[in-house]
């Protein structure tokens, strides 16, 4: 109704207009001066409703848009919710990583090796949660031939018992350093090949059986984090199985050799973001027939750094590892062909890396690429059976395809030394590829 | 060995804390973090990338949906020692940023 009013009155209004502006040619046809204000009156009424309506304008697109925005949330709320009900999304995920790589030591064949390790995630509740590791890796069974060895990587159970503190059950990553708990993936690990003390035959262990909590809280400008444990421990071999590994700790203690258990502790402290120091220490009586109790300490320190002013990423990593086990005699009586035999059982060791990537550099290969330093070494008892000291320096360097796809290439230049056999080389030229998932 | 090896770290950890305090004054008004305070004082994004570089590359809030994220994060809360708050900030930055 309003509208056929508005037309009319514009109609009148031009028609007025014209009149007016006809007035000369069409002397005969007159509007009188009350009809032309009258109609003057209307036509400012109309400008009027008309600025009216074009300042509206502007507001009705701004609803418009808010509108669109609200379906485009409401799409992505729904998009997400149908995601979630898809099987394996809702609350578990299968992640994990895989490498293969080649090493050819001086001294030893050359090899490719391969590894694959799946691991589930699984979100029980807020609260709740699983996570699970398989390692498979290929390798050489007692006879000389290959097999694929299946290891539980950790299996635990975790629930969150407060905004600072979780409480697992099970086998999980031992919280000695952060070598093993951290940076052991070969995704991550920034070399193909594990630092000495961490490696086979090392001095700190991979992962515990037993109950841990652990947990961070921010202290005014600075952070701690924490971790206590229970657990199985390590076992020390007295010579019966391996006579050349006398004396050594074993950390695969599966099914534990006695009712002592194992209690060990990391402290993490964080003054800036950063960098991290940390403090790990393991107490736990070993040995199944014997007395005796080994004391496990090492530090650890973390520094990464990324910056325009580096144009790139700078990471420095360090870790050092004390090993002390009570003195024994071992094969005391001779029967195992090599005792009586007594020495002072303390090993150390540890690495230092640095690493800088050019992350920040305006030229797509040169950004990808990342240079890699370690310095590593592990000394053992002279008086041991295996009392072989080893230390090397190792030069690699990586292409990072995606953050989590590299291949790494690595020279290493290393020595082990012991009383029988002095001095040898083992330089390794080491190339790896792996992928997270 | 053990002392040499402890004053070594010390120093180092020093001089590290050191350098950081300095260029950050030199950075002036900048967002360079400064401090490791808790996610009381930080945003998402920012917990994000400080967090994950401390071990490994960051991967992209797009590697995973939100409910897989959901998981993920649950995972790394525990890893890394993580609070709460840092939890749920980090969290909704990876949600909204995918």
């Amino acid at each position: 109704m309003r509208a056929v009013t508005t037309a009319g009155l514009l109609t009148l209004a031009l028609v007025g207009s014209t009149g007016l502006a006809q007035q000369a040619a069409a002397p005969d046809k007159y509007v009188t001066r009350e009809e032309h204000e009258k109609v003057l009156k209307e036509l400012e009424a109309i400008k009027a409703r008309l600025k009216v309506a074009e300042e509206k304008t502007p507001a009705a697109a701004k609803e418009t848009e808010q509108a669109l925005d609200e379906m485009d949330k409401e799409l992505k709320s729904v998009k997400s919710l149908a995601t979630s009900v898809l099987p394996g999304s809702t609350k578990q995920l299968l992640t994990g990583y895989a490498f293969a790589g080649y090493t050819d030591r001086k001294g030893e064949k050359s090899n490719f090796e391969a590894g694959f390790n799946p691991i589930l995630l699984w979100k029980l509740s807020d609260r709740l949660f699983f996570e699970g590791e398989l390692e498979l890796e290929l390798s050489r069974n007692a006879e000389g031939g290959g097999e694929t060895e299946v290891e539980l990587e950790y299996a635990n159970l975790s629930y969150i018992a407060s905004d600072y503190a979780t409480v697992q059950a099970g086998k999980f990553l031992a919280p000695f350093g952060t070598f093993a708990q951290r940076l052991h993936p070969a995704w991550i690990n920034k070399l193909p090949d594990f630092p000495l003390p961490f490696g086979h035959d090392g001095i700190a262990p991979n992962s515990e059986i037993g109950f841990q909590i652990s947990g961070g809280a921010p202290v005014g400008p600075t952070k701690f984090n924490y971790a206590a444990y229970v657990s199985n421990g390590p076992r020390l071999n007295t010579g019966m199985d391996e006579p050349e590994e006398a004396g050594m700790l074993h950390f695969d203690n599966n099914v534990d050799i006695s009712n002592n258990k194992a209690l060990g502790t990391r402290v993490g402290f964080l003054p800036i973001p950063q960098l991290e120091l940390g403090y790990s220490f393991q107490y736990a009586k070993i040995g199944e027939d014997v007395d005796a109790s080994a004391y496990l300490h090492g530090v650890d320190l973390g520094y990464v750094r990324d910056s325009q002013l580096l144009k790139g990423a700078l990471d420095l990593r360090g870790q050092w590892v004390w090993s002390t086990v009570d003195d024994l005699t071992y094969d005391p009586t001779g029967a195992l062909g090599f005792g009586p035999l007594s020495f002072d059982n303390k090993r150390d060791g540890g690495y230092v890396q640095l690493a800088y990537r050019p992350a920040k550099v305006n030229q797509p290969f040169i950004k990808n690429l990342e240079a890699v330093g370690r310095w590593d070494t592990l000394n053992r008892p002279d008086d041991a059976p295996m009392g072989v000291d080893e230390q090397r320096w190792t030069v690699g360097l990586n292409y990072w395809f995606s953050p989590s796809t590299v291949v790494k290439a690595a020279y290493q230049f290393g020595d082990r030394s012991d009383r029988m056999n002095g001095q040898q080389d083992v330089n390794a030229f080491l190339v790896q590829a792996a992928f997270g998932f | 060995m053990a002392k040499p090896v402890c004053l070594t770290f010390a120093a180092s950890a020093l001089v590290l804390a050191g350098c950081q305090t300095s260029h950050s004054h030199r950075a002036g008004g900048q967002a360079t973090p400064t401090t490791a305070a808790g996610a009381g004082q930080k945003g998402g994004s920012q917990l994000w990338a400080e967090n994950c570089i401390r071990c490994h590359n960051v991967r992209s809030p797009s590697s995973y949906n939100d409910a897989e994220w959901d998981v993920a994060m649950h995972h790394m809360r525990v890893r890394a020692s993580l609070t709460a708050q840092e939890h749920k900030a980090i969290l909704e930055f990876l949600k909204s940023a995918n």
